[in-house]
Order: C-alpha cells, then structure tokens, then sequence
C-alpha cells in the first residue's frame, strides 16, 4: 500500500512515516503544502493520502479544501483527514464528497499506533472512519430526525460506534455483548433506516450518513 | 477635500469683495449727487449727510458681519454680534452728531443695552461648554468606563487561562515526566511495571492535549479564524444538544476582535439556552447593514432571564461595549428571549 502525507510541522511529518513504513506502508511522497499535495497526488496515484487540516498559506483549514479538492478530481479518493481539533461541521463538509473512503481524526488517535494503522487500512479500503469526538458530538443531536428517532438507545450507540469504524466484533467488545447482538442491532438499524439490502459494508456508510445528516 | 474647500472659501472672498466695491462705488456716485443737487439747491441746510449715513449703514453692518465671521470657528457667532453691536453703537452716535448734539447724550442708554447684551453672551459662551465640547466629555465618560471593562475582563481572562493551563496540562506534563523518570529506572529491573508506566504516560499525555484545546478554544476557537463569524456559529450549533438554526449572512469578514466578541457572546446566549430556557430550539440571526454588524439569538423556551441574574452575559457585554456595541435583553416570562446584538465596524473582502 503506498500513502502520500501531507503535514507542514516536519516533526509530526516525520512521524507519520515512521509509523506507517514500521507497518509496511510505503510513503511515496511527505509534503507540507496543500499545491505540493496536489502535484504529489498526480504524480504518485497513492492508495490513500493523509492530510494535516492547518497548512500553509493561511494555516486555517486549505487541508481539507485540498482533501475535498483531490476527491472532486479523482471521485472515491482515500482521504484521512487529521487535525489537533475537530469539528462536526468539518466531517459533514468532507462526507459530502462521498461517504466512502474518508477519515477524519484528532491527531491524539495516532498515539494508539495500531489502531490508527488499521484507520489507515480501513480508509484506503473505502471505509468511513470518524472521530469519536465528532461522534459523540453527533449522539447530542439525536431525536432531531424521525428515522433516528426510532432507533433505540441501544442501537444509536451501536451507529456511533459504526461511524468510528469499528468492526462488529470491537462493537461487541466495546458494548460487553455478544457478537451474535451486536449483529442484530445492526440489522434492526439497516431496517429502521429503510437502506437497501446490499453489500454489508455499503450499508455501513449509507447508515453512518444517514446519521451524520441528523438536522 | 480641505483644498477644495480652501479653493471655494478664496473664490467666495474675491466674489464678495467685487460686490462690496461696487457698492461702495455706487453709495459714493449717489453720495456725490446729492452733493451737487444739494449746491445747485442753494447750499442751505446741509442734508446730504443724511443721506450719506443711510448709504453707509448697509456697507458698514455688511463689512462688519464679514469681519465677526472671519473669527475661528467656535467664536464666529459671538464676533458677529460683536460687530453688529459696534455698527448698531455707532449709527446711534452718528444719528446724535447729525441731529446737531443739541440733546443730552441719548445714546448712552441703548449702547448700555447693547453692551450688557453682548456681554451676556459672551459670558454665556464662556461659562456653557458647546454642543460638541459636551459630547466628548460625554465620549472621554464611555471610553473611560469601557475601556476599565475591558482591561477588568481581560485580566480576568488571563486568570483564568493561568489557571487552566496550571491545573490541566501543565499538571499532566509533570506526570508524564515523573512516570518517564520511573521508567528509566525500572528498564532493567522490572519490565511488567514499566509497560504500565509508559502506557499511564501516554494517556497522560492524551488527556493534556485534551486539556489543551479546551483552553485553546476559549481563548481562539480555531473554526473562528478558518471560517469567520457566521461559519463558527454554524459549527457552534452543531455540538449543541438544543437544535439551532442558523439564517442570515455577513458579505465579508469582521474585524477579528469583534468576531471573537460577537463569538463569545453567541457562545454565551446559546449556553444559557441550553442550560436554563428549557428551550426546544433555538435561532440565530446575523446580518450586516449600513456599517453595523447585528447578531440576533432567540430561542422558545421560558423566558425570564436577565442581564442582572446572568453575569455571563453581563460580562460578554462589557467585552461589545469596547467597540460600541450593544447587547438588549428581551425576555418576559414565559418567553421568548431575544438577545440581540450590534457592534458598528468595517468588514474586510473575505478570506478565500
């Protein structure tokens, strides 16, 4: 798997690639700007790019215009977007460019190595990956929306764990239930959602979109 | 601007100056006549001075009024009335000498008059500040008080990030450095502890980074600064447990310390909606009109609330008033509450 990243402090760059090569992820190009990104994504045709959201020239948000701009270029684009904050506004912004393939984290969650290597497998796979801290922020506004709410409690945080990424079995280990409940929470979802039978992990993305536009 | 006027005020001069001589000629041509009528008349009595005074009065008061208003701004009026009262003394005591000073000395009665008017006037001007003299003592009043308000919020402020930064990350990073020293030691003598140690570092570290952005958003969330006013309330909205809508639009950027005044009193409203209205939802309305930046929070819950009972929104008015902005509280029992807010300023072009 090769990556591109994109971060303008050289010592979390460093960093990042470090991590990634230590898990046998190739870092094809380490920029820190979002024109060298562009340049860098064209060149290299990564499987996923990681993308710091304060560049230069502003420092405010261009890495994730940048994010959003490669995805409008190449549709489908693995993107993992990090930041030192996140915000709800953010992940919905990036989730507009399509659900699938995109990930968005506090840069803390790399300090977990090996969840966020897997983050990184997951979203170069085409897998939709939240912040816990978005996600708990999005658990604020349930109710809002007629087909959440019929959710129940038990099954809204099901959902929140599914838009942080994590598989059934971490579900079930997170929630103290057995991998057969967890199972039907997650069917009773797709069901209370209206999404089509389809492959699993499509269902997946349509729900945690679902959620995320709960207003 | 100031050329221009000094142009138009020269050109004035020059106008006014022509006409007054040729008046002066004209009053001397008629002056004359009357000379001569009166000498072929027989040269009796000699009325022409007569007429002579009533030529001179207009151009007299005329030069007189132009001088008085040629006075500094601020004195103009009182140095008319000066001259017209010299005019008006003068034409009195040229009204006795050619009536033959037979009388007794009439005129001193109305000079008197005048006199004590003029003096009354000009005691008055003195004594009274102006218009606008009271309208900066009036200004020098607010800046004195808000900018005490200001600095009082400031430091209050600083304190409190002190304090947070103290308690929170600086307190974890001391932890994280205690445990590391540990772990030196324990990397040959006990392995088992010292994967606890590490693993109790790194969630030290988490949870200081953590504490981090906490303080880091109160002092500057960083949405402000990427996204402007209306985008950080939009993101503000999102994490609120209330439903908020947000309407209205600002065609530019606000200058960055009214935003983050306007900011942290929507943080402030929206936090009381949350916390004591009992609200449903809630609206927030920005919008920009003839220089004046105005943000409206209104929300449907139960009313009641008050400047005096939230000091919160007593203090995050102070921080508007730096910028002569106001805040008014609507909020009868029973609600709605209504908080809307207006600072004049100057937006930039946005950001892109």
């Amino acid at each position: 798997m090769r990556a591109v990243i994109a971060e303008d402090l050289a010592l979390l760059r460093d960093g990042l690639a470090r991590i990634l090569r230590a898990h046998d992820i190739d870092v094809a190009a380490a920029v820190g700007d979002p024109v060298a990104l562009a340049a860098a994504l064209e060149e290299q045709q990564p499987d996923i790019a990681i993308v710091d959201v304060r560049m230069p020239p502003t420092f405010t948000n261009e890495g994730l215009v940048a994010a959003i701009e490669a995805r409008a270029r190449r549709p489908g684009m693995p993107v993992l977007v990090l930041s030192q904050y996140v915000e709800q506004l953010y992940a919905r912004e990036l989730l507009l460019s399509g659900a699938e393939g995109v990930g968005y984290l506090l840069k803390d969650r790399v300090s977990e190595v090996g969840m966020f290597v897997d983050t990184v497998r997951k979203v170069a796979g085409g897998g939709t990956v939240l912040d816990p801290d978005v996600v708990t922020g999005m658990l604020t506004h349930h109710g809002r929306n007629q087909a959440m709410a019929r959710l129940t409690r038990r099954e809204r945080e099901v959902l929140g764990f599914m838009a942080e990424g994590r598989s059934n079995a971490a579900i079930a280990g997170k929630m103290v239930v057995t991998a057969k409940a967890v199972d039907k929470h997650i069917n009773s979802i797709f069901m209370k959602l209206d999404l089509p039978l389809d492959a699993d992990d499509n269902r997946r993305v349509l729900a945690v979109l679902r959620y995320l536009q709960t207003d | 601007m100031a050329r221009e006027d000094a142009d138009r005020a020269a050109l004035r001069d020059v106008n006014w100056r022509m006409i007054l001589r040729l008046e002066a000629s004209i009053s001397v041509g008629i002056g004359l006549l009357m000379l001569i009528i009166w000498a072929l008349a027989g040269a009796r009595h000699f009325w022409p001075a007569w007429v002579w005074f009533g030529l001179a009065i207009p151009l007299a008061l005329q030069v007189a009024i132009r001088r008085g208003l040629r006075a500094p701004k601020g004195h103009r009026l009182l140095a008319a009335h000066g001259a017209i009262t010299c005019v008006l003394a003068s034409i009195l005591l040229a009204i006795w000498l050619l009536a033959g000073a037979r009388h007794a000395f009439w005129p001193v009665w109305p000079i008197l008059g005048l006199g004590v008017v003029l003096v009354g006037h000009a005691w008055v001007r003195h004594a009274l500040p102006t218009a606008r003299e009271q309208a900066l003592a009036d200004r020098v009043e607010v800046l004195t008080r808000t900018r005490r308000g200001a600095l009082d919020v400031q430091a209050a402020e600083l304190q409190r990030i002190e304090r947070d930064l103290h308690d929170g990350a600086q307190a974890r990073l001391v932890s994280v450095a205690m445990n590391l020293g540990l772990a030196e030691e324990l990397l040959s003598k006990d392995p088992q502890s010292l994967t606890e140690l590490l693993a109790e570092a790194r969630s030290s570290t988490l949870t200081a980074l953590a504490d981090l952005r906490t303080v880091m958003r109160g002092i500057q969330p960083p949405v402000l600064a990427d996204r402007g006013l209306e985008g950080a309330i939009r993101a503000l909205a999102l994490d609120l447990a209330v439903p908020v809508t947000v309407g209205g639009e600002i065609p530019g950027r606000v200058p960055v310390p009214v935003e983050s005044a306007a900011y942290f009193t929507v943080c402030e409203c929206l936090a009381n909606v949350v916390k004591h209205s009992g609200a449903l939802q809630a609206r927030v309305d920005v919008g920009y009109r003839g220089g004046v930046l105005s943000v409206a929070v209104r929300d449907d819950g139960v009313g009641g609330a008050s400047l005096a009972a939230g000091s919160g929104l007593r203090g995050v008015a102070r921080r508007l008033e730096v910028f002569d902005g106001t805040m008014t509280l609507t909020s009868p029992a029973g609600g709605p509450t209504v908080v809307t807010m207006e600072v004049p300023c100057e937006l930039s072009s946005p950001r892109t």
